[in-house]
């Protein structure tokens, strides 16, 4: 299955930042048609339909997410999510600084489902120049009418503000992120209550991925069906996967979900030439591997799902015969455990406990029980915490210890070896 | 509205939205907690408390999962061990298992489920993290960030309860540390409760740091009688010196389980060695000790001999704010028994304790949908009383009015509000009186006077009024209030004055006019417990025993009948108050009502508010027309009356907005 370019039409090959080319290729045509044509309860209907499911890593049907929503409540927010820090994802990034108008559009169409008057992008504080194109962006937006007061004559109103992150995994968490943008501590929030109930300033709050808000403008453009017509049974339409690591040329490829794991392999230009594939990582830093037998799997939710891992947010990473596994997955715990804000104790100690057990392994000094140790806590710890972040240090440790043994116990061996008595 | 679940197979039923931290409570299963705490609510943090419930993946944490109908809840089984057993262990791979110097070790969290459901072994082999150690908080607490489990509690308390946001969560992840968010020192009048909150031995209190263990403490329950709230307080005693107070968890009806730091802290005097503990007889110019013998021969005479000579216009007695009310009642029983009138509680500037009709529990003002404080700050005052307006204002979205004129607090009010807590300072009688008819209308109107001595209530209550004796009957005769006593003195008709637990020189709107009307009473007789500058005016000076040395009951500003316990052996040579009526009671023939007249129904008798006054009623005015103004006030820890023979609490005082009058003390 080839490439198919929907969000990354034109990107590369045409200046979408520019507001009169974006408008050119259809833009904003759909944004005004919503307003000037449709009632919010039809954009919520095409969002259903098309199956759209979250593009931000949990997969949660979009559609659904919105109409948890309580009724009684007008005052309410949507929250575009842009504090892409998953390790090896970066799509988010290029959306905002390729085609910084597709995902305003997105933005708007969403807010308009929703009824909301007060949408926010909260932008990873390293994606400065995102933030910069973003913001451009808006503010011709915001000169053309798309954004402001009346919009199109019609009464609706719709304010956008941009929000700086100051570059913290855990704001990426969609209550940490609620809490950064209050301007407190950038902590994951108890739940319940979800954001759908109590959330930015303690109103009902949906949180939407970029890319997710994005696929809105397609959507409404060709319909549900055109949408829901790609993909596998439960996983519907595009994805755009981020494919690092091993492979020739690696980047972002839009495809099709239920694309096989290898033709995304081959889409980046394959392995290098004389390495054999080792493991591939589908989904972000927080999911588990999948190895060469999973190979010819469609990659989509429920497929990946069953393989153990997950789709997440499409960050794909391709780990050759050069790969020192050990030294992965020291380098993924440790993200984690820095990245953990320390809140909940299996996050906190445990990951910690794990970096520093796994930093000893690196440098050939583990000791006997390490290797179960590691298995025990990682295990041990996935299911109490108090948000994902802590249940994310266990699939790659877990999968990679399985599968790889001995690239883990032949650094307690060279201890023994080495160590005088 | 009840929801019917079962917890380790036992059914129980619960309100709808309990915890099911809660729940289990019900039917006595233990869910080991750090960061819940009933008061404090769930934080899901320490993820502790974990159940099994029946089809649901994963385990759940019992301090945020509701009691819903139909649950099947197992606080027990290996899923839960499991779990629990794993948590413990992650909160000792960087603890400093430091317990043999631990001062929390044996009342610890963190031991006791260790030890109840943790692995007894461990699988660490990397040296722990290091944090800051004996971090200086603030004056009153020491800091382990090495002990600390980041439950929050402190944090949250300094939130939500105290209302200050001085404490911090710093830094990130395995990292991250207890501070105050701006560096300074950590510092208001609650900040105690955190030591108490704290489930390991991160906090400590500077006052008891390394002082002792708890299985060498001897625990008394008691009320404190430092300022009128009454709070409910453990005292922890070792070897018959007095280490610490600790609060009543479930004392919801009068501290609701907390404690100010004056209360808290200011309890280290017992011990000085500055105590009087043998009574003195001025001869010439200076003191000498004498025997209780003599003394109460001296004292006894002194007073048949001026009634003899000058009647008993010449004998007054000053005292009961700071006694039990079995004192208080005693005292005025024996004066007005030989006849003498010139009875009064009131040394200082507060000329009124008693709310009348509308007084109302301190729980009403939760209720109320504004708080209006007429005259000084009640944070000085009564700091407790200032959580629960807190509370209020915090939680129940009520308005609290600081207004300088009735008027203004009517503006201030929430449109149609209908129930109002009035509370005020009983000094100034035309403004009390102003205040209560500006809201005479109000449907729900409780009202408080927030006195300074602890029994104030209870000596108008017992009778130490000039007008008024036992439960607010009318006194036979009346005779002068304490202002006209000291005027009396200064005419040089005033023979004998007694004075217990008052220092008018320092506390009396004039002071210095006091100290020089006391050198024209031929005999002055003050019972206290330090040579204060009443008592050094003194011709006859008596030891007392202070409130954690005696037993007895007291007031608070509610009215509730609150008892007072001896948790420590006083001084030898020490009496109190009640001892020394006695022995008084024996040299001028009087016999004293028996135990089972005074008991706590008779009391409870007495206590009840009469309903013919409100605030600034007449009959507390002045016998002295005018009283000097412009006192500077005294500072805050000062209700107590001795703080400053406490040399823990020299760092103790807390600065106070400049905005707000301060406290003085009576």
């Amino acid at each position: 299955m080839p490439v198919t370019k929907v969000l990354t039409a034109g990107i590369g090959e045409a200046d979408l930042r520019n507001i009169d080319v974006y408008r050119e290729r259809g833009g904003y045509r759909q944004w005004e048609r919503a307003v000037r044509e449709l009632k919010p309860g039809d954009v919520l209907d095409l969002a259903e339909k098309s199956g759209l499911r979250g593009r931000g890593g949990a997969g949660f049907p979009t559609g659904k997410k919105w109409s948890f929503l309580p009724a009684e409540k007008p005052l309410r927010y949507l929250v575009c999510n842009c504090d892409e820090a998953e390790p090896g994802t970066f799509k988010d990034h290029m959306l905002i600084a390729e085609a910084p108008h597709l995902v305003l559009e997105g933005i708007l169409l969403g807010s308009y489902g929703i009824e909301c008057h007060h949408a926010f992008i909260y932008i990873r504080g390293e994606f400065k120049r995102g933030y910069e194109i973003f913001s451009a962006a808006l503010d011709e937006a915001r000169k053309a009418g798309f954004v402001g007061d009346d919009l199109f004559g019609s009464g609706f109103n719709l304010e956008v503000t941009v929000q700086r992150g100051a570059g913290a995994y855990i704001c990426g968490e969609e209550t940490g992120l609620l809490n950064s943008l209050e301007g407190k501590r950038g902590e994951p929030r108890l739940k319940p209550p979800f954001p759908a109930i109590e959330g930015l300033y303690g109103m009902p709050t949906v949180v939407n991925n970029v890319e997710t808000l994005a696929y809105l403008v397609p959507i409404l453009e060709k319909g549900a069906e055109w949408f829901a017509s790609v993909g596998t049974e439960r996983s519907k339409g595009y994805k755009i996967v981020s494919v690092s690591g091993h492979v020739q040329r690696p980047g972002n490829y839009e495809v099709a979900l239920g694309t096989t794991v290898r033709e995304i392999i081959d889409i980046a230009g394959g392995l290098r030439p004389g390495r054999n594939l080792m493991a591939v990582q589908p989904g972000g830093g927080s999911s588990a591997c999948i190895f060469e037998e999973q190979l010819d799997l469609p990659y989509d939710y429920e497929n990946m799902a069953k393989a153990g891992s997950m789709l997440g947010s499409g960050a794909f990473v391709v780990f050759d015969d050069s790969t020192d596994f050990v030294k992965a997955a020291h380098n993924l715990v440790r993200f984690f455990a820095h990245e953990s804000c320390g809140q909940c104790t299996p996050c906190r100690e445990g990951g910690h406990w794990l970096e520093r057990v796994l930093e000893r392994l690196v440098h050939g000094r583990g000791v006997s029980g390490d290797y179960e140790m590691l298995l025990r806590v990682s295990g041990g710890i996935t299911g109490l915490n108090l948000c994902a972040l802590g249940d994310s240090i266990e699939p790659f440790l877990k999968s990679v210890l399985l599968r790889f043994p001995e690239q883990f116990r032949a650094r307690v061996l060279k201890a023994k070896e080495t160590v005088p008595v | 509205m009840n929801v019917n679940l079962t917890i380790d197979g036992v059914p129980v039923s619960v309100p709808k939205g309990t915890w099911l931290v809660e729940a289990a409570k019900t039917v006595q299963q233990e869910i080991p907690v750090y960061c819940y705490h009933t008061k404090l609510g769930p934080a899901g943090l320490c993820r502790v408390c974990l159940v099994d419930i029946e089809g649901m993946p994963k385990l759940q944490i019992a301090c945020n999962t509701p009691a819903a109908e139909g649950m099947v809840v197992r606080t027990r089984g290996a899923r839960v061990e499991a779990g629990r057993a794993m948590i413990l262990e992650l909160l000792l791979v960087n603890h400093p298992l430091d317990c043999p110097i631990c001062d929390k070790g044996g009342e610890c969290d963190l031991q006791d489920y260790a030890m109840a459901y943790a692995r007894g072994n461990s699988d660490v082999v990397d040296p722990k993290t290091r944090k800051p150690k004996a971090v200086d908080l603030g004056p009153t607490i020491v800091l382990d960030e090495e002990r600390c489990v980041v439950c929050q509690r402190c944090v949250r308390f300094d939130d939500i309860i105290a209302d200050e946001r001085q404490l911090v969560v710093k830094d990130r992840g395995a990292h991250d540390i207890i501070a105050t968010a701006t560096g300074s020192p950590y510092r208001h009048n609650f900040t105690g409760n955190v030591t108490e909150l704290c489930p390991v031995g991160a906090l400590t209190s500077k006052t008891y740091r390394f002082k002792s263990r708890p299985w060498d403490l001897n625990r008394t329950q008691t009320t404190c009688t430092q300022c009128a709230v009454g709070c409910q307080q453990f005292a922890d005693v070792r070897y018959g010196t007095l280490l610490r107070t600790m609060s009543v968890e479930n004392d919801d009806a009068i501290s609701d389980g907390w404690l100010c730091d004056r209360g808290r802290y200011n309890i280290g005097f017992y011990a000085s060695p500055d105590r009087l503990t043998q009574p003195l007889y001025r001869k010439g110019g200076s003191f000498v000790q004498i025997g209780w013998d003599d003394a109460f021969a001296l004292w006894g005479k002194a007073i048949t001999d001026a009634i003899a000579a000058k009647g008993t216009p010449s004998v007054g007695a000053i005292g009961g704010g700071r006694l039990t009310n079995e004192e208080a009642y005693v005292l005025q029983y024996l004066f007005r028994k030989i006849g003498v009138a010139n009875l009064d509680w009131r040394s200082g500037r507060q000329r009124q304790a008693t709310p009348g009709a509308n007084g109302g529990a301190l729980t009403d003002i939760e209720l109320a949908q504004a708080i209006v404080i007429a005259g000084e700050s009640i944070e000085e005052r009564a700091p407790v009383l200032w959580l629960r307006v807190r509370k209020a204002a915090l939680r129940g979205g009520a308005t609290v009015v600081h207004a300088a004129t009735p008027a203004e607090a009517v503006a201030a009010l929430p449109a149609g509000a209908t129930r109002v807590a009035l509370v005020w300072d009983g000094i100034d009688l035309a403004r009390g009186r102003a205040f209560a008819d500006a809201f005479a209308g109000v449907a729900e109107l409780s009202t408080y006077v927030a006195s300074e001595q602890g029994n104030a209530r209870g000596a108008e209550a017992m009778g130490m009024l000039p007008w008024s004796g036992p439960g607010y009957a009318a006194a036979r005769a009346r005779g002068r209030d304490a202002a006209g006593m000291f005027e009396d003195a200064r005419n040089g008709s005033l023979a004998v004055l007694s004075m217990f637990g008052v220092n008018p020189v320092r506390n009396a709107a004039d002071g210095a006019a006091v100290a020089q009307a006391l050198v024209k009473v031929p005999f002055v007789v003050v019972s206290e417990l330090f040579l204060t500058e009443t008592a050094d005016r003194a011709t006859l000076v008596l030891p007392a025993k202070g409130a954690f040395e005696k037993t007895g009951t007291t007031l608070n500003l509610a009215g509730d009948l609150l008892p007072v316990n001896a948790a420590v052996q006083a001084p030898d040579g020490v009496l109190s108050d009640l001892e020394m009526l006695l022995g008084l009671a024996a040299q001028l023939d009087v016999d004293l009502p028996r135990a089972e007249e005074l008991d706590a129904t008779v009391i409870e008798h007495m206590a009840h508010a009469p309903e013919d006054f409100g605030f600034g009623d007449s009959r507390f005015a002045s016998d002295v027309a005018s009283v000097p103004e412009d006192v500077p006030p005294a500072t805050i820890l000062s209700g107590g009356g001795t703080w400053r023979h406490d040399p823990t609490l020299a760092t103790l005082q807390v600065e106070t907005p400049s905005s707000q009058p301060v406290g003085a003390t009576a």
